[in-house]
């Protein structure tokens, strides 16, 4: 008898507390959808300013139906959402014609700022795969408030440029003119760097990594064509596409500056008991790894000396600095050696800095 | 306290090896109340840091051959010619420039704990990257001894190294040490105090090759910092990190705390928060 | 104690030197970097100089080329990691009966006899000679002498240098899971204890990395796990078939099992690194360091120092408290049984839904403290529901023979199902909380430990429940 008290009250109890947890969770749920609305809103805001500003820049007029294509939404909301824009002072319209207002120009560059900022972190302070950075920092750019967006960029050391080479606006809204040229408008044989590839669209972009084409890669153009243009790099000649080349912006360099065209192979490519002299790392590694890279020694001129291979076919153990260092192969295949150890002409330390 | 008290706990398997007989070390285990001075331990992952620090103190800390065992930070003590001495295990790191927080907690160490000597051990078979440590550390203090450990490593592979040719190029005190057989602990404590005392004063190398333009900028900071904090003992390594961005040095310039350090004090080194685990 | 400095001139400072940031270009560091080691580069070739001519044998490359070769690299790694285990199994038997026999043997009668004498009520002897001392004094009898034999080994190993050409020889395997070739050694590591594998982990210096090899840690077979397996399987597996081939196919079983731990090992790596972990820092690098001849003694003294005994010393800790929760449990009466039962009888149905049963879930649960205690737990438990006499009331005892414990679960209705599933249950459970302290303490987030502690019980329902559906289904 007892026994079955005990049971009984054991189970109204449970039921009690199940009853308490359901109700938080309804509570938490609803929460969320509200918050979440908020954050639709949010975000379309933010995006048309964006679209707003790219189109100030390039000098084009924001319609409608381009935000509604920006938006992925009919006309009718879009218009929807400049009205919103426009009860908010963001954007202000004479006629047919929307332009951006001073302090809708201000908060779209907040919103660039965040975006660029996401897009350093993922490169520097996180594992994601570099085609992941723009689409996440997409997402991310609209969840920060004023302040959380100064903590990302304190924690980040306050970076100049996103990892396409971008500038991040400042916080106080200024966005250092860029003297970039687009590769379109390279005058034939005129040397320059990449200073920025445009990350959207993302099969652009990928196209162009295939070719080899980085930031911090130096190259010229040897020939303009109708369809495209014909482009040295340190690699090989490649043939670029309109499109491909609109994309990628450049500054152009004395010849001087011109690090001599050295015949190099990937780490990499080395056999055991050969030696390399380190030519330069690859712009493709970035963030952690890079940094990793040039705390074991591996800067322009180490000499590496490959020793021996797994016996599982990788990594490969490079006599580095004394110090003898696995390396997996996609790591070793971003650094360029030279077979040749001695630098024909005394090296130049390579510089690229912005001269005011 | 009472001073002799405090020796009884550590029972070393080698108080009776000879290098302990020498001089007057008193090894004192973690039993350490109040010091004279205070030594950071830094160095390379892997170069026998842990096997000097336990040299000097009679401690067990786990050594292994491996890079990157000490990860928790090890604090002991020892007498030495009549001056107690706090010493400090940093982490071993490679570098630091980067952004680990192993790095941080070395860097943060030397720069804001401002130990009296930071001892740098390097491996002489690896001496070329070692040095890369070494010539960071030596932007920030000028207060520093480098152990050349692993000396009998580099005789088995018939390396020299000249350690006082090292030791003018570097311009602090340089000991060739081989922790292991205890050899040259000795002359390493000599070395400690002697800087610890302020009997040898070090003018350590500055790093010279940056790229022209890098060399304009931090001539023109340093200018700025010199003259905002009179006596500042590393005002050029202060611009580097400016000019990198590094959020913790920017902290410290805006709360002043970059005022502090040219007066130079041991009491600091108790304010310092450091995480004893690191992740 | 802050010297007052101009507050302008401190903000004209960080404007100069946001100014200049912009002057200075974005290859910043790569610029420092290679200054310095410019610099470095003069520095050292001024101070050393290199013998004449190159050594005509360098004995570090001639082992490293032994060990690392095509044909015997892998040979000598399973070798070596045999005599290893051989040695720790081998050797830990002795000093193991000499413990059991002095603190469970002799030990505890000794203090039940003191306590009776000294007129302690029999609910305090009860709780704290029956339940602390006997599960405190159990854990340390079977999990000292094993770890104080294996560590020193895997230390003398590292010293010498030959671990990190594990990691060498291995890193290809770990890489297309996207682990670590140092997992391997936080693996072996794992085989002793799972919170030692995780301390181990401390050398893998890639945040991503490390995290796997601490969440997959779990799945190394422990020293504590070896002797449910080890019991079970020649008890149900061996009875299987005839004498001469029992225990062949016992020890076939064991091995089995530990091999599909490391199966799942990689499996959950691999699942990690691509979906939660994807976003954490990855970065690879591997050095070998030059072979040091290991000095035996000092390596001895401190590995038994450093691992052995801090490791125990954690396992008493929780152990105790689990010897007391044990106790009470068994010896806490409400209405006409005691506590145990009704846990028991509330778990019976998940139990069986699992191919298990309520005994084995409820000493998973108290036992949580150290693997080495859920059989007597289990014995024990089995023991109170059948009500046959035997020692105390939540007394842990070990049966006299094999065929006690036979008859024992036999008679608590236990199907080769059970067994089976036990076995499975054991390899893929929650870790032990000295390995969840470990990693909480390794990791220092919540996140990381609860996702370490709950993945492998999800895994182990759901594997259990699995192959008790399909049984059902077959037999």
């Amino acid at each position: 008898m007892d026994n079955q008290l005990w049971l009984y009250l054991i189970i109204f109890l449970g039921g009690v507390v199940l009853a308490v947890l359901v109700l938080q969770l309804w509570r938490v749920i609803e929460h969320r959808w509200k918050e979440k609305k908020e954050m639709t809103s949010r975000i379309s805001i933010e995006d048309t300013l964006k679209h707003f500003y790219h189109c100030e820049r390039n000098q084009e007029t924001p319609l409608p139906e381009s935000v509604a294509g920006i938006l992925r939404t009919s006309v009718a909301d879009a218009t929807d959402v400049l009205t919103e824009m426009e009860r908010h002072q963001l954007i202000s319209r004479a006629g047919n014609r929307w332009q951006l207002t001073d302090s809708g120009r201000d908060y779209a560059l907040q919103v660039i700022r965040a975006h660029r900022l996401w897009e350093r972190y993922l490169a520097d302070q996180t594992g994601f795969p570099e085609s992941e950075w723009h689409t996440q920092s997409d997402k991310l750019e609209h969840k920060l408030s004023h302040e959380e967006t100064e903590a990302l960029a304190n924690r980040l050391g306050h970076p100049r440029f996103d990892p396409h080479g971008d500038p991040i606006p400042t916080a106080d809204g200024r966005l250092p003119e860029a003297k970039h040229i687009s590769l379109a408008a390279l005058p034939v044989e005129q040397p320059a760097e990449v200073v920025h590839l445009e990350d959207e669209p993302e099969a652009i972009y990928r196209q162009l990594g295939e070719h080899g084409i980085h930031l911090g890669t130096v190259l010229r153009v040897l020939r303009r064509g109708d369809d495209g243009i014909e482009v040295w790099l340190p690699s090989g000649t490649v043939q670029l596409t309109t499109a491909q080349a609109a994309n990628v912006s450049v500054e152009p360099i004395a010849e001087s500056e011109i690090v001599l065209p050295e015949p190099t192979v990937p780490l990499s490519a080395l056999k055991p008991g050969e030696q390399g002299r380190v030519v330069n790392i690859s712009p493709a590694c970035k963030g952690a790894e890079r940094r990793r890279m040039m705390d074991l020694g591996i800067v322009p001129g180490t000499i590496i000396k490959a020793e021996m291979v797994s016996p599982s076919g990788d990594p490969t153990a490079y006599l580095i600095r004394g110090a003898l260092i696995a390396l997996r192969r996609e790591q070793a295949s971003l650094i360029n050696v030279s077979r040749n150890l001695t630098p024909a002409t005394e090296q130049t330390p390579s510089q690229n800095e912005v001269t005011a | 306290m009472s001073k002799n008290g405090s020796t009884t706990k550590t029972s070393a398997p080698c108080e009776t090896c000879p290098a302990h007989n020498v001089g007057n070390l008193k090894k004192l285990g973690i039993n350490m109340d109040d010091w004279d001075y205070v030594v950071a331990l830094a160095g390379n992952p892997n170069t026998g840091k842990s096997t000097i620090f336990n040299a000097l103190t009679g401690l067990h800390q786990h050594t292994g051959n491996w890079p990157g065992k000490t990860v928790t930070r090890a604090e002991g003590g020892f007498e030495y010619g009549g001056s107690r001495y706090k010493i400090v295990d940093l982490p071993g790191t490679y570098s630091l420039l980067s952004t680990s927080l192993d790095e941080e907690v070395a860097r943060d160490f030397i720069l804001f704990g401002q130990p009296d000597v930071t001892v740098i051990v390097t491996d002489a078979t690896r001496l070329e990257r070692n040095l890369n440590l070494v010539l960071q550390v030596l932007e920030i203090t000028n207060r520093a001894v480098v152990a050349l450990n692993l000396i009998d490593e580099a005789r088995r592979h018939n390396l020299t190294v000249d350690e006082r040719r090292l030791a003018r190029d570097l311009g602090v005190p340089v000991v060739p040490t081989a922790a292991r057989s205890h050899e040259g602990i000795p002359e390493l404590l000599q070395a400690i105090h002697e800087v610890a005392t302020g009997k040898v004063v070090g003018k350590p190398h500055r790093i010279q090759n940056e790229p022209p333009a890098l060399k304009k900028a931090i001539q023109q900071l340093v200018a700025e910092i010199e003259q905002a904090f009179p006596g500042l003992p590393n005002a050029r390594w202060v611009a580097l990190r400016l000019l990198d961005g590094d959020r913790r040095i920017i902290e410290a310039v805006k709360r002043g705390e970059l005022g502090d350090l040219s007066i130079g004090s041991t009491e600091r080194v108790n304010s310092i928060d450091m995480p004893l685990e690191v992740a | 104690m802050t010297t007052p400095t101009d507050p302008e001139k401190i903000e004209s400072i960080l404007s100069t030197a946001e100014k200049l940031r912009w002057d200075i270009g974005s290859n910043f560091h790569d610029h420092l970097m290679e200054a310095i080691y410019t610099d470095a580069a003069r520095i050292a070739d001024r101070a050393v100089s290199y013998p004449e001519k190159p050594p005509r044998f360098d004995l570090d490359r001639t082992i490293d080329r032994l060990v690392t070769s095509r044909v015997w690299g892998f040979p000598l790694m399973l070798l070596l990691l045999m005599i290893v285990f051989w040695l720790t199994i081998s050797g830990a038997n002795y000093p193991s009966q000499f413990l059991a026999w002095l603190l469970l043997d002799n030990g505890h009668p000794l203090l039940k006899t003191l306590a009776a004498d000294i007129n302690l009520p029999w609910w305090l002897s009860g709780l704290l000679i029956d339940g602390i001392y006997l599960a405190t004094a159990w854990v340390i009898s079977v999990m000292l002498p094993p770890m104080a034999i294996f560590f020193p080994l895997f230390t003398l190993l590292e010293d010498f240098g030959y671990l990190p050409r594990v990691a060498f020889n291995l890193d290809n395997v770990f890489k297309k899971v996207g682990a670590h070739g140092k997992q391997a050694l936080s693996m072996s590591m794992g085989f002793g204890c799972n919170a030692a594998g995780v301390v181990a982990t401390r050398i893998i210096d890639s945040p991503r990395e490390r995290l796997i090899a601490i969440i997959t840690n779990n799945f190394s077979l422990c020293n504590g796990r070896w002797p449910t397996q080890i019991l079970i399987a020649t008890i149900f597996i061996g009875g299987l078939v005839s004498a001469q081939w029992a225990g062949l196919i016992s020890a076939m079983a064991v091995v089995g099992i530990a091999v599909l731990g490391v199966f799942f090992s990689f499996a959950v790596s691999w699942g990690l690194s691509r979906t939660i972990l994807k976003g954490e820092v990855s970065t690879f690098s591997l050095e070998l360091p030059p072979y040091r001849p290991p000095r035996i003694w000092q390596t001895i003294y401190t590995s038994v120092i450093d691992r052995t005994l801090i490791v125990l010393w954690r396992a008493v800790v929780f152990a105790a408290p689990a010897g007391a929760v044990i106790w009470l449990i068994s010896n806490i009466t409400i209405g006409d049984a005691v506590l145990a039962q009704y846990f028991i009888d509330w778990l019976n149905p998940l139990g069986l839904l699992v191919g298990l049963n309520g005994i084995i879930l409820l000493a998973y649960v108290v036992a949580i403290p150290a693997n080495e205690i859920v059989i007597p737990t289990i014995l024990m438990l089995t023991t109170l529901v059948l009500g046959s006499g035997g020692a105390g009331r939540g007394v842990l005892f070990e049966t006299q023979s094999l065929g006690d414990t036979a008859a024992l679960l036999q008679a608590g209705n236990w199907t080769l199902l059970t067994a089976v599933n036990l076995m499975l249950f054991s390899l893929v459970h929650n870790p032990c909380s000295t390995t969840i302290y470990t990693i909480y303490k390794e990791t220092g987030s919540l996140k990381w430990t609860t996702i370490s502690a709950l993945l492998p019980v999800v895994m182990g329902f759901v594997l259990t429940f699995f192959v008790a559906q399909v049984w059902h289904l077959l037999v």
